[in-house]
């Protein structure tokens, strides 16, 4: 049974991570492909903060969150003045930039050999001890970054989001501040991502920056496009598959070794297929260019 | 009043605008007319802050408005209607209006999560409001559509509608009549007469000639970046100058 928890815990992070790349990627059609990098400066914040401090999981991630936005700002100004591809590439060398900084700031981060025995989180003094609890720890800290992404979704904010995204020239036109509201959009999709990172060192106990490298970006990229960018339910739909796909593998009696590339293949094939017949992803309204 | 003075514009050694000075009076239509590349396209996006001048002042209000950004110059009330119309694609008629309203307080995402009651008041007014201009403009019946599945003089009609809706006080409209088919066309036309009564200035490029005949109160004629001749639209089109360079008669 503890499977099923296990697997429904990596659901429940990635819900987080895609919903809230579907805020910068989905609504405000900024491909970004430093997610993981937010992913990982939460996930290393929050250890650090529990284990140096000896705070408790709450404040620390609380700290994280806003250190995440502070350092999304700096790669938010200068980089949203390029546009389109120019865009992409600055968001992938801040990815790059990110995982050196966890793999060489060793007196920091311990570099390659990771961070082990991090703190289960506790509430109310109960500790998320077992995968079950867990699984509704988790669930309830998704569930509650949902609703708010949702209120953001359904709110004038979204709307004008959406119409930046379909024409930023018209947007600016209609006396639109379009530079300040993509860097909000962008500012909190970083913040919202520190959350699944904080989850993510608390449930495995142990953190190395391999866990936020570029394949996990594009992996939360992978999550939006087959699942559906700017739709609600699609970066969730997409979550459930993407997790899922591997475990269903499992049960085929492929050898282990033969099964990760087949993980691979098969992501890269449904991702050349959706482009070819259905562009905007399963539940999806928009397309990337 | 809307006013430009000395603007002047090159690409490289083709001078667009050549030091243009120009005044348009408030709540009369004004036609811009000329040959292809004389220039007019290139001052609508002066006066929005599309292009920045080489030289010369822009001035509304009482207030010097070139160099400030686009969306600066539009909180100002100068609305633009693209010649390629520009709507947003994938919302709906009314969310296309709905959108640009100015100082919606849920478009601050903090406002949108902690002051919802606020936001959801603002928003009943604003999709009143954005229905008013939609029947305004006759697209009341089409509100729950697509823009992208609108024809292309419908999305001139909703394009106009989100002007009203963003508080325009100036349109700077490029070409509205042009790829529109003749019945939309009369719509069109209809609705650009009335702006004035609902007190808008409105500059029109137009190629049409007998459309400038119906709906302008003024005429500037334009060639080779400069303001060639001036005047009311028929003392206009009568020019020798303006039959020589534009009607090649």
């Amino acid at each position: 049974m503890n499977y099923l928890w296990h697997i429904l815990v990596m659901i429940n992070i990635y819900i987080i991570l895609a919903l809230s790349l579907n805020l910068v990627a989905g609504y405000t059609g900024l491909l970004s492909l430093c997610h993981a990098a937010f992913y990982g400066i939460g996930a290393y914040a929050t250890t650090l903060l529990m284990m140096k401090a000896d705070w408790g999981f709450f404040p620390s991630l609380f700290i994280a969150i806003l250190l995440t936005a502070a350092l999304s700002l700096i790669i938010a100004v200068p980089s949203l003045r390029f546009k389109g591809d120019y865009f992409v590439l600055a968001t992938l060398g801040f990815q790059i930039i990110i995982f050196v900084i966890l793999y060489n700031w060793v007196s920091l981060t311990r570099g390659p050999y990771g961070i082990p025995g991090i703190p289960i989180p506790k509430v109310c003094g109960i500790e998320m001890s077992t995968v079950f609890r867990y699984f509704l720890f988790s669930g309830v800290i998704a569930s509650i970054c949902g609703l708010l992404l949702w209120m953001l979704k359904a709110s004038p904010f979204g709307r004008v989001l959406k119409a930046i995204r379909e024409d930023e020239i018209a947007a600016a036109a209609l006396g639109k501040n379009v530079p300040l509201l993509k860097m909000a959009a962008f500012t909190i999709a970083a913040a919202f991502a520190a959350v699944p990172g904080a989850l993510f060192a608390g449930y495995m106990r142990y953190i190395d920056p391999t866990s936020f490298t570029l394949m996990e970006s594009v992996f939360v990229i992978s999550i939006l496009i087959i699942g559906g960018a700017g739709s609600f339910i699609g970066p969730i739909v997409g979550a459930v598959f993407m997790v899922i796909l591997p475990e269903a593998l499992r049960f085929l009696h492929i050898p282990d070794a033969i099964a990760a590339n087949m993980r691979q293949i098969i992501y890269g094939l449904l991702l050349i297929i959706l482009m070819r017949y259905r562009p905007q992803g399963l539940m999806g309204e928009y397309e990337f260019q | 009043m809307l006013e430009c003075i000395e603007l002047t514009k090159s690409f490289g050694g083709l001078k667009a605008i050549d030091r243009v000075s120009v005044a348009f009076e408030p709540k009369k239509v004004t036609a811009l007319i000329g040959p292809n590349g004389a220039g007019k396209t290139t001052l609508f996006h002066l006066i929005s802050g599309a292009l920045r001048p080489d030289s010369g002042e822009v001035w509304y209000q009482g207030q010097r408005i070139d160099g400030l950004p686009p969306w600066r110059i539009a909180q100002k009330g100068i609305g633009r209607l693209f010649q390629d119309v520009r709507v947003f694609d994938k919302l709906t008629v009314l969310d296309n209006v709905r959108v640009a309203f100015r100082k919606q307080t849920g478009e601050n995402p903090l406002w949108a999560i902690f002051r919802r009651y606020r936001v959801s008041q603002e928003e009943q007014t604003f999709t009143e409001e954005a229905r008013r201009w939609l029947t305004f403009v006759g697209l009341i019946e089409l509100e729950n559509t697509l823009a992208e599945d609108l024809s292309y003089g419908q999305q001139k009609l909703l394009a106009i509608a989100r002007l009203l809706a963003a508080g325009a006080d100036v349109f700077l409209l490029d070409e509205p009549t042009a790829g529109v088919n003749p019945e939309m066309v009369r719509s069109l036309l209809t609705l650009i007469r009335h702006l004035p009564e609902e007190g808008k200035t409105v500059v029109v490029i137009e190629h049409n000639m007998n459309v400038v005949m119906e709906i302008a109160d003024w005429c500037f004629f334009m060639d080779e970046g400069q303001i060639v001749a001036f005047g009311l639209p028929d003392e206009v089109l009568s020019d020798r100058t303006v039959k020589a360079a534009y009607l090649g008669i």
